[in-house]
């Protein structure tokens, strides 16, 4: 008995370790490594490109060239920019991101503490604009050109057509300004209570999500009357006497999230590139912030973090999605083999 | 201000005004009066746009700080100053006084400055703030490459400590400008070297130790500086308030809105046209635009052509209607200068006899008989700047003259200076007091790498001029500096622009809510003496 359960532990690990999602895992994490990597060159190359003496930069006007010329021996910025770069990397690995040019306090420090500030902005968008047009669109496609239909695509047209700092201000203006519920800026850490965190980023996170639900609505609900109106499985599903809620959200919506899945990791990319302005707008300490605020002081240790870590969060997004596709199919997941 | 907060700006000053006079009432704009004595205690968030006074991603260090010009607030509030600008409520009668230091007295014609320190003052880690410490202080800012260090003349050795309470300053050449330089420089604020010497340097910057009215709570760099009173200050019952907090926001609109909504107090540094006006006649706020000290420049490169050739120059000025920009754009609020320094500044002249005037008929023969004349102009990025570049372009160009314009970063403006393959640039000229800070030597100086002009005789008047003691004398110099610029054509001076401060009904202070001319760009806020009504 004891021998059966021991080998049945032993046949566990390796069999969890070559199961097809695992493998999906691994084949798509390997993928990102030379994704991250030439994201890194690009970055560093770009950045190496821009004119004007970053020690000029960081010493002002009136630094003499002796003085520009000591700044730039002592943060390195003499030597070939491949070297700077492979003395980067090497840090970087072993998870030390340098040091800020001008603050001189360690880039992982300065990340840390503003890299939650974004994150949880980040998701709080995405759980607010997912959250709302799942059912909108539902509602929307199970009577297209209907009442509710009709004003769902008003609202969506009207809210792609805005810009997300536009409506940023907009919602200060009635929420802050006008009505007093919410506050126009500033951050309150989770450890100074639930309720006054999320008031803080309510504004914010809805400038950032409305948008995103409207593209997001519009998708879905154009897909799901699409699915609707052409398939043959929902054909059948009908002539087997299901109905019309059932076959819109158990067959026509599982069938949709595909599209939406890949939408949704497709869309992070713009929706940190938000972020950087929404933080601005509403005091936000965050990564957006920080990266806006490197780039005017030519601080490229820092820029080239920041974009390092969007890379990696882009990544992870997709590989996420990835990884829903091959829940929701098997087909995928088997076919990783 | 950063272009993408400029953008955002101008997009929405309208969408602003049109909600904004919906709001409710609230106290009349214009100067403050408050209706009593000032009270105790109290909160105060003062907003700073994070394109500049809003940034300090360098520290608070005065040595290590690379942007002290921009942070003269946050300097100001945690080490006090020795000297301070101030001037009556409606900015008449600006003077610089001693505030750590309790006098001072100049020597040998101007070559030698003594300065008492007051008696009693310790740092807020209880360290003495004597003699030895501000030597210490000077000699470290003095060897900081950040532009907010004075140019003093000073001899080998220069900086003594005589006593325990007496510093010592000797120059090489009369300088006339000492003390009036202090309040524009990082030598002004006097930092404890034993909690330097205890922290680091690095962490310093963070958590830096002064003597002034606030100490250091917390320091997020460029973004969020929490300050508390400091219970050992030395001026009895200084400050009022009991914390003040700094945050940096992005730009004028959010920084508007956070006020009407009760998120801060204050916000230094209002420059967008639409929204000051809003703010004055919304009559929600308080609204206090100084005294302007520094009128833009047109600074024409005399050591290369096109400009080596005097009637190209003359066709500038003749072309150049700063007049109407200033009605045109920015709504009359901001005076035109025809020298170096504004109305709010020291040895202010309003017209310099000769000054070639706009005529655009004369620049239209100026540039025929030139043959043509092709100008590439730059600037540096910021709101006013583009506007007045924008709007030079349509005036040259109907002149005849061909433009092209640049906007440059920080350090690619220093390059092109320094490269001296430049035309012309749209750049601010002066200080409060000419010899002090940005002021005209660095315009107009033989040996500044930001100058267009080599001319001795122009750097003989500035030198004189800068060490007379004697303020009538000086008067009388940069007097005749600024008609030789003239006459010469080396320059057209434009719109003395200053922003302004906003703050919230019920807050009251000196550089706040009256008037003090700008030090650099803002007003230097007297911290100790701002205030707030009390809720009862």
């Amino acid at each position: 008995m004891t021998a059966s359960v021991d080998a049945g532990r032993h046949r566990a690990g390796p069999a969890f370790l070559t199961s097809p999602g695992m493998r999906l895992v691994g084949k798509r994490l390997l993928l990102a490594v030379p994704i991250v990597l030439g994201v890194s060159i690009l970055t560093f190359w770009v950045l190496n490109l821009i004119p004007g003496s970053a020690a000029q930069q960081l010493l002002g006007p009136e630094a003499t060239p002796a003085q520009v010329r000591a700044l730039e021996l002592e943060l390195g910025l003499d030597r070939p920019a491949v070297l700077r770069y492979l003395d980067w990397l090497g840090g970087a690995v072993t998870g030390d991101l340098g040091q800020s040019l001008v603050s001189r306090q360690p880039v992982t420090d300065l990340l840390g503490e503003r890299l939650a500030v974004s994150g949880e902005l980040v998701v709080l968008a995405f759980v607010i604009s997912l959250g709302l047009a799942v059912p909108t669109a539902l509602l929307a496609a199970h009577r297209p050109n209907r009442l509710f239909d009709r004003i769902s695509m008003v609202v969506s047209i009207t809210g792609l057509s805005v810009a997300n700092y536009v409506l940023a201000l907009l919602l200060v203006l009635v929420f802050a300004v006008q009505m007093a519920v919410l506050p126009a800026i500033g951050f309150v850490p989770l450890s100074q209570g639930l309720g006054e965190n999320l008031r803080s980023m309510a504004l914010p996170a809805a400038a950032i999500a409305f948008p995103l639900y409207c593209f997001y609505t519009r998708f879905l609900r154009g897909d799901l009357v699409d699915q609707l109106q052409g398939e043959d499985y929902v054909t059948t599903a009908r002539a087997k006497g299901i109905g019309p809620w059932q076959v819109l959200v158990r067959h026509a919506f599982r069938n949709s999230a595909f599209g939406l899945i890949t939408v949704v990791g497709l869309n992070l990319g713009s929706l940190i590139g938000g972020t950087v302005i929404v933080e601005q707008i509403f005091a936000l300490p965050g990564i957006g912030q920080l990266m806006l605020q490197a780039i005017n002081t030519r601080d490229f240790v820092v820029v080239q973090a920041c974009v390092v870590v969007f890379a990696v969060v882009a990544v992870l997004a997709n590989l996420l999605a990835d990884l829903l596709y091959a829940v929701l199919d098997p087909r995928i997941r088997y076919g990783s083999r | 201000m950063r272009p993408n907060a400029q953008r955002l700006s101008l997009l929405l000053a309208a969408l602003l005004v049109l909600a904004a006079c919906g709001g409710g009432g609230g106290t009349a704009g214009g100067t403050a009066q408050p209706a009593g004595p000032p009270q105790r205690g109290g909160e105060l968030t003062v907003l700073e746009s994070s394109s500049f006074a809003g940034g300090w991603p360098s520290g608070l260090d005065p040595a290590t700080n690379t942007t002290g010009g921009a942070n003269i607030s946050q300097m100001s509030a945690i080490y006090g100053g020795l000297f301070l600008l101030t001037a009556n409520d409606d900015g008449s009668d600006p003077r610089v006084v001693p505030n750590q230091a309790e006098g001072y007295e100049l020597l040998d014609g101007g070559r030698t400055v003594k300065i008492t320190l007051r008696d009693g003052i310790r740092f807020s880690d209880g360290t003495p703030f004597d003699a030895q410490a501000v030597v210490f202080n000077l000699q470290r800012a003095l060897a900081s490459p950040c532009s907010c260090k004075p140019t003093w003349p000073l001899a080998d050795g220069g900086i003594t400590a005589q006593d325990a309470r007496t510093v010592v300053l000797t120059f090489t050449r009369p300088y006339a400008a000492v003390i009036n330089s202090f309040p524009v420089a990082n030598t002004n604020w006097i930092a404890s070297p034993t909690a330097l010497q205890k922290m680091g340097e690095e962490q310093f910057r963070i958590n830096p130790v002064g003597a002034g009215p606030f100490t250091v709570v917390s320091n997020q760099l460029s973004s969020l500086l929490v300050l508390q009173r400091n219970p050992t200050y030395f001026k009895p019952d200084r400050p009022y308030l009991d914390k003040l907090t700094f945050q940096s926001i992005g730009g004028d609109q959010p920084a508007y809105q956070a006020l009407l909504a009760g998120q801060a107090q204050a916000y230094e540094g209002l420059s967008t046209t639409p929204l000051l006006e809003q703010a004055q006649s919304s009559g929600r706020l308080t609204v206090t635009v100084q005294p302007p000290t520094s009128p833009y420049v047109i600074q024409l490169n005399t050591k290369t052509a096109p400009f080596d050739d005097k009637r190209a120059r003359e066709a500038i000025y003749r072309a150049t209607d700063f007049d109407s920009i200033s009605k045109g754009l920015f709504r009359g609020l901001y005076p035109v200068s025809q020298s170096f320094t504004g109305p709010g500044g020291l040895f202010h002249e309003q017209a310099v006899p000769g000054y070639p005037t706009y005529d655009p008929e004369q620049a239209k023969q100026l540039v025929s008989r030139l043959g043509g004349l092709t100008v590439e102009l730059g600037t540096l990025n910021g709101y006013v700047a583009q506007q007045v570049m924008t709007a030079l372009q349509t005036q040259w160009q109907a002149a005849g003259i061909t433009v092209t314009t640049k906007n440059y970063e920080l350090s690619t403006l220093v390059q092109q200076f320094n490269s001296g393959q430049w035309q012309s640039m749209l750049q601010t000229a002066g200080a409060w007091d000419p010899a002090s800070g940005v002021g005209v030597g660095f315009r107009f100086g033989s040996t500044s790498p930001f100058s267009g002009v080599a001319d001795p005789q122009l750097d003989q008047l500035l030198d004189g001029a800068a060490a007379t003691v004697d303020p009538a004398g000086r008067q009388q110099l940069y007097n005749e500096a600024g008609k030789y610029i003239s006459d010469n054509a080396y320059a057209p001076f434009g719109l003395a622009f200053a922003a302004a401060n906003i703050a919230t009904p019920g807050v009251y202070g000196p550089g706040l809510t009256t008037k003090i001319p700008p030090i650099v760009v803002n007003a230097g806020v007297i911290w100790d003496e701002v205030w707030r009504v009390q809720q009862q």
